[in-house]
Order: structure tokens, then C-alpha cells, then sequence
């Protein structure tokens, strides 16, 4: 196992995202409720939670994409729309029409729209980045394909390539794991892998249990609440995962594998 | 408006005489399909958007309630700012683009409660808007000029009669105080309405009014006989330049803020995200359409606006994947629906066949009796040759049209046919059972196939050199060996998998 043995003592580290007594709810719903978290720069967190837990809503919430109750999300100390630059957000693949008529390379130079501004067009130079960041992932050769021909790994794939092309400090990443191809995933696992290796922080919405403790060192057990947060080796133990699931955790191996109980 | 035709046609007279500049806006054809183009054009382009957003059903709901912002600023003209209530001022503008931003709010606010599906959110909101706007019309302005032809049809066949004049040369105006010799004095009873008195009462009291007095352009003065004098004029229909204006402020919207209109339309989050407020792009796309469908209201006709917007951007859909293109492609095919609109209405179909013709021919045949010549709606004639030209869009487009759709899908059956008998002697040669399963004549029992189909297959592997019959005996070619192991390791061993 791969496992980085966390960071133990973080007290002097900056702390990359930090989120007091955040709340938002959905027709006086609750989605996630009174959440405190601190993620120290340089991790590999994997958020973690049953359906309807609030993962996605929580990235949404942090970066202001839909109204928050309460609470209050800085970045590096700073309020998100200071900072919009830093942060580099890769939306559910789900969420776009891939039927709409573009490129590839056409969707990954969008990650530079921010820097360029309004009106400002991509030239040149936003191309010549686009295209080293579909390297990055393996996609280069497909940099002039329509968006539609692609299988769902390659979705993911381009638009991985779009976050990182933004350059940013932290990552926010919602299910890029969800339903892609083997090949897909070991891409994507060397590339958070390569990003962390930089001195990135990457916070990933994760469906897999099996696969958490492999992939990332530090994570967050979310149902609603906050039931643990911290390093992966400390927090990712069934008791804790048993509180977040409510029981539901089908079999537990050695404290650390655990399988089944996502449909997904 | 009046200022930015001054200067187009003094640019225009460097290159044609004012007499064939006036006989050419004369021409009902060239004023209507101009202003059909323009409309046309517009309506692509902003129409591109509004079907890659989903939303192609909101310019509809829009281009029925911008009457209600007309009526609106049209009763608040005259009642509030007292002033002479005209069709083209910038109030009714201003009018238009707020009723279709509360078209928009008020379905979203309908759909926010979560008590009503998206499409019944725009089906509540816009009937609502339209009927109060109706009752207005009739209860409050029934003097306007707003009868139900212009709402349902248009009048595009007219717009070159709807002129400004604009003045080159001999240009006197003309200002008649009642102390000029040619004001026209009446005498008009002031008191007889309040006291209800005929004016032949002998308490009726009189005063001295002017009837024709007030300012006269130059082309007026001249129609009153104030001037000896004839103006050198030209004569400008007032909606191209309407719709020209609108025209090029979409098209300067789309072309400054392309980049902005893409990703909110693609990725509204990732827009939001990055700061670009995709809720503005969305408000400030509805403005404009908006101001183009009052603009097109008084051409076509709130019911034809959506034709505009909808067909062409669907054929252009068709025709590429690539969204500059889709808007240059949209708005040609726009222009051309609306340039060919115009002959059909006259009976002309792309100048293959004259309609009239036809309709004597037919009563020729069959004694039909039916008028002989064909005049119709011009809006409508140009939408329905933009439908045509997105059929043809639809049905032979190379990538998406129907006939290549076909001939693919034919292909693909064909060559997966191919591989299954590929596949099937590739498993049974040289095993004991191989005279049964390999025979010829009776290899299409097993794939329960008609003998026709078998044969045809057959005769396609063999000509394909991949199949070889000997002694009614079928067996894989050494090419059809490589082929059929091909197809095991790429298509029956596919490691991605996870879709």
C-alpha cells in the first residue's frame, strides 16, 4: 500500500480551505449542516459520504455556486472571489450537455477564461497551454475531436485537463472517478498523484471506499455532518466509517479494506 | 435613427443616383426581404444560444409578451409623460426588454417553487403576460394601430411604405404660426361640452384655434403646397433601420462576449466559478431577444417571431459541430429562407416552379375552380421555405442527415454480418463437426437467416477475398483468418470496459 503517512503535526502549515459552521439547505432542508473543516496545504483528501450526504454541495457551497445558509469558506485566509484564481473547480461530468459543438481542446482552453477576463479572447499562448495540459492527461491526439465522440473516461479526462490548465493551489473535484474505464482512473490517480507532488491540494468527492486509503492521504467522513476529519491513517477507520454510514458497511478487513456498500 | 440614415444614404448616393436609390426601397421586394434577412439573421444567431441553453421555446413566450411591455410603455407615454404616443420610440424599447425579463422572472419564480415542471412554469407565465396585454390593447389604446393581422401575420409586405424622408437639396422647412397668411382659423365653443349647449346657443363662447398650424419637413411643406419648390428626397423605410440596428447590436453582443456566451452556455457552474455570472449572460441574452422580437413583432408577427429564432439555429445544428460556424450557417440559412420566403409568396419556388401555373393547371385537370393567382402571407411563405431548407438540412446533412444515417447503419449491419460468419468459421474449422456446421448450402440454418441473405454475405466475403468455397465447403482465406483474429482481439477483449 501506498499510503503517505499523513501529516501529523500541521499546526504550522497553511491551511489551504477552511470552512466555520457552514450550512445550507435546500427548501429548509438541510444538505449539509454546521460544517467546520480545516485542510491543510498539500494533501490528497478524499471526501467521503453515502448518497445525499452533501459531498457535491459541499464544493458548490464552498465556492459559492449555490447560497449558503451560514457559515463562512476562506481560502488561504481569503474569501473565494478574491482568490477565484487560486482555485481550480472540475465540475461532475454529468453536469454539461456533451452534445454541444466544440473541441476538446476547445473545452480545456475554457479553464483559462478566468485570467483572461471578460472579452479577451484565447489566443496562441492559452492554446499552446491547453494543448500541454491535454498531454498531461494522455489527450493530445484527440485535441481536435468533437466533444460528443468521446467515451466517458475521456470526458473526465478533458476535463481534468481544463483544471489543470487553470494552474491553480487547490483543487476542487466532484466524482471524477465516477463510471470511467480502468485506464481512466490510473490516469487520473498519477495525475492528483503529480499535483500533490507539486504542492497542490486536491479535494476529491470519492464514491469508492476500497480504493480511498490507496489513493489519497487525508480525508473527510461527511453524512450531512462532519463525522471525522483528518489524516487518512488515523480517520478512515470502520468505526468511524460505520458512524458515517449508519451500519451499512458491508465488511471490513483489517480495519483499512472495505468493500460494497455504494451502488456505484 | 433618424441621424444614422442621414449618413447611410449620403453614403450610399456615392455609389448609386437618388432616383434608382428611392426606386429600389419602392420596391416592396427589396424592403421586405431586407428587413426579412435582417430579422433572420438576428434571430439565428440569438436563436443558436437559446437552443444549445435548451431554452428555444422562451423566445416564443418573449415574442408574445413583448406586447404587453408595448401597451405598457405605450399607455405610460401618454398618460404619464403626456407625450404623443409613436410606435417607434425608444420607450417602447425600453418596454419590450422589461416585459421579456419579467417573462423570464416570472417562470423562474413559478418553477422555484418546485410545484410546477419547468416547461408548465413557461406555459403559465406567458399566457398570463399576453392576456393581460390583449385586454389592455382592447380596453385602453383601441385607437392604435394594433389590429389582430399585425399581431398574428405581420406586415412586412408594407414596410416600404412606412418612410422617413430625408431631405438632400431645396429643403425648406416650413413653420405655420396662426398669424401666417396660409394658417387656417376656426372657431372652436369652449364652453359648450361643460355647460351642454349647442354652439348655435347665444351662451356659447368661441375662440379662435389654428388647424394647420405646427412645423413642416421639407417633404411635407412640399405635399401642402407651402413650398413652389420641389425637396430632392429619398425616401428610407423606417424598419430597416430598425432591425438593422438590432441586428448589429447582437451581433456585436455575440461577437464581443462570444467567449462568455459559450462557456455560460456549455458550463453555467464552471462560469460561475470562474466569476462570469452566468445569470447576467442569461438576462442580458434576453434582452436581446427581446429587442429583436418587438423589432420583428410589427414585420412577422408575434406567432412567426419564433420560426426565426428556432429553424435555422435546429438546421445549423445539423450541419456542423463547430459553434462559429453554427452561428455563421444559421443566420445564411435564415437569410436565405427569408430571401426565397418572399418569391414563394408570389408564387415563385426557388424559381423552379410557378406556382400559379400550377393552380391552372390543376383547375385545367380537374375543374377546380380555384383562383389562378397566388399571393400569400409573406412572413409565413419565408418561414416555411426556412423549414424547407432545414428539411433538406435534415435529410442530407453528410454527418447527422438522415440518408447518411441510413447508409451507415446499413454499412455497420453489412460488416457486423461479415464478422459473425467470419467468427463462425473461424470457431468450427477443421473440428469434427465442420462438414455440418461449414456447408454452403445449409450455413444459413444456423444463423436462422433467409438462404437470400446467407448468399449475399457470402458473396460479399468471397469478393473481399476472405472466404473461400471448395466442394460446397466454406473456410477462412489466410487474409479472412487475420481479419477474423483481428476482431477477437479488439472489439471481444476491450479493456475499457467501465462505460
Amino acid at each position: 500500500m501506498t499510503v503517505r503517512n499523513g501529516h501529523d503535526s500541521n499546526d504550522n502549515s497553511t491551511t489551504a480551505l477552511e470552512i466555520d459552521d457552514l450550512t445550507v439547505a435546500y427548501n429548509s432542508k438541510p444538505a449539509i449542516w454546521d460544517i467546520d473543516l480545516r485542510v491543510p496545504e498539500g494533501v490528497l483528501m478524499a471526501v467521503i459520504g453515502p448518497n445525499g450526504a452533501g459531498k457535491s454541495t459541499l464544493i458548490k457551497a464552498a465556492l459559492k455556486l449555490i447560497p449558503r445558509a451560514a457559515g463562512t469558506v476562506q481560502f488561504y485566509g481569503q474569501p473565494y472571489e478574491q482568490v477565484r484564481g487560486l482555485v481550480g473547480y472540475v465540475p461532475q461530468r454529468g453536469s454539461v450537455d456533451w452534445d454541444f459543438p466544440t473541441t476538446v481542446l476547445d473545452v480545456v482552453s475554457m479553464g483559462l477564461y478566468g485570467r483572461l477576463g471578460w472579452i479577451r479572447r484565447p489566443g496562441q499562448s492559452e492554446r499552446e497551454s491547453a494543448m500541454h495540459a491535454l498531454e498531461q492527461v494522455g489527450m493530445q491526439e484527440f485535441a481536435d475531436r468533437q466533444i460528443s465522440q468521446l467515451s466517458g473516461g475521456q470526458q473526465q479526462r478533458t476535463f481534468l485537463a481544463r483544471a489543470l490548465v487553470q494552474d491553480a493551489r487547490i483543487y476542487l473535484m466532484d466524482e471524477p472517478f465516477a463510471a470511467v474505464d480502468a485506464v481512466t482512473e490510473r490516469a487520473i490517480i498519477a495525475i492528483l498523484r503529480e499535483l500533490r507532488a507539486r504542492g497542490k491540494t486536491v479535494v476529491v468527492v470519492h464514491h469508492d471506499l476500497q480504493t480511498a486509503p490507496e489513493y489519497f492521504d487525508w480525508v473527510t467522513l461527511l453524512n450531512v455532518e462532519i463525522v471525522a476529519s483528518g489524516p487518512i491513517a488515523a480517520t478512515f477507520t470502520p468505526d468511524n466509517l460505520r458512524r458515517t454510514y449508519g451500519g451499512r458497511v458491508a465488511y471490513l478487513h483489517e480495519g483499512q479494506r472495505i468493500a460494497g456498500l455504494e451502488e456505484e | 435613427m433618424f441621424f444614422l440614415e442621414e449618413i447611410v444614404i449620403q453614403l450610399l448616393l456615392n455609389f448609386v443616383a437618388r432616383e434608382d436609390l428611392n426606386a429600389f426601397l419602392r420596391n416592396p421586394q427589396h424592403t421586405a426581404t431586407i428587413v426579412g434577412s435582417l430579422i433572420a439573421v438576428s434571430g439565428a444567431l440569438l436563436g443558436t444560444f437559446l437552443l444549445l441553453r435548451g431554452m428555444s421555446l422562451t423566445s416564443d413566450a418573449i415574442s408574445h409578451t413583448v406586447l404587453l411591455g408595448i401597451v405598457v410603455a405605450f399607455i405610460l407615454m401618454g398618460s404619464v409623460f403626456g407625450q404623443h404616443p409613436d410606435l417607434s420610440s425608444i420607450w417602447l424599447i425600453v418596454g419590450a426588454a422589461a416585459a421579456g425579463v419579467a417573462t423570464v422572472l416570472l417562470t423562474e419564480l413559478i418553477y422555484r417553487s418546485g410545484l410546477v415542471k419547468q416547461d408548465a412554469a413557461l406555459g403559465l407565465a406567458f399566457p398570463l403576460l399576453f392576456a393581460i396585454a390583449v385586454i389592455l390593447v382592447s380596453r385602453v389604446v383601441s385607437d392604435v394601430h394594433l389590429d389582430e393581422d399585425a399581431v398574428m401575420v405581420g406586415e412586412i409586405g408594407v414596410a416600404w411604405a412606412n418612410t422617413n424622408s430625408h431631405c438632400l437639396s431645396g429643403c425648406e422647412s416650413v413653420t405655420i404660426t396662426p398669424d401666417d397668411p396660409r394658417a387656417e382659423l376656426t372657431r372652436q365653443c369652449t364652453n359648450c361640452r361643460s355647460l351642454g349647449i349647442s354652439p348655435r346657443d347665444e351662451k356659447a363662447e368661441f375662440t379662435a384655434i389654428c388647424t394647420n398650424c405646427g412645423q413642416y419637413s421639407p417633404a411635407q411643406a412640399w405635399q401642402a403646397g407651402f413650398t413652389k419648390q420641389e425637396p430632392v428626397l429619398v425616401f428610407w423605410p423606417k424598419s430597416i433601420t430598425v432591425m438593422a440596428v438590432l441586428t448589429l447590436l447582437t451581433l456585436l453582443a455575440i461577437v464581443l462576449f462570444f467567449k462568455e456566451l459559450k462557456l455560460s452556455t456549455f458550463d453555467p457552474t464552471l462560469a460561475a466559478a470562474l466569476g462570469f455570472r452566468p445569470t447576467v449572460m442569461h438576462y442580458g441574452l434576453m434582452v436581446l431577444v427581446s429587442l429583436v422580437a418587438v423589432g420583428a413583432f410589427d414585420a412577422v408577427g408575434s406567432i412567426l417571431v419564433v420560426a426565426f429564432f428556432i429553424i435555422p439555429p435546429a438546421a445549423a445544428y445539423l450541419l456542423t459541430d463547430r459553434l462559429p460556424r453554427m452561428l455563421v450557417y444559421s443566420s445564411l440559412i435564415g437569410a436565405a429562407g427569408a430571401y426565397s420566403g418572399y418569391d414563394l409568396a408570389r408564387g415563385n419556388l426557388l424559381g423552379i416552379a410557378n406556382l400559379s401555373d400550377v393552380l391552372a393547371g390543376l383547375n385545367d385537370l380537374f375543374g377546380l375552380g380555384l383562383s389562378e393567382s397566388w399571393d400569400s402571407s409573406i412572413s409565413a411563405s419565408m418561414v416555411l421555405m426556412t423549414f424547407f431548407f432545414f428539411l433538406v438540412a435534415w435529410t442530407f446533412s453528410p454527418k447527422y442527415g438522415l440518408v447518411s444515417t441510413m447508409l451507415r447503419r446499413r454499412n455497420q449491419r453489412r460488416s457486423f454480418d461479415h464478422q459473425v460468419v467470419l467468427g463462425h468459421i473461424h470457431h468450427h474449422q477443421g473440428s469434427a463437426s465442420a462438414s455440418d456446421e461449414l456447408a454452403a448450402s445449409t450455413l444459413y440454418r444456423h444463423f436462422r437467416w433467409t438462404p437470400a441473405k446467407m448468399q449475399r454475405t457470402l458473396r460479399q466475403l468471397r469478393a473481399r477475398n476472405l472466404v473461400e468455397v471448395e466442394d460446397n465447403l466454406v473456410s477462412l482465406t489466410g487474409h479472412g483468418e487475420i481479419h477474423a483474429h483481428q476482431f477477437r482481439e479488439t472489439q471481444l477483449t476491450n479493456e475499457s470496459v467501465g462505460e
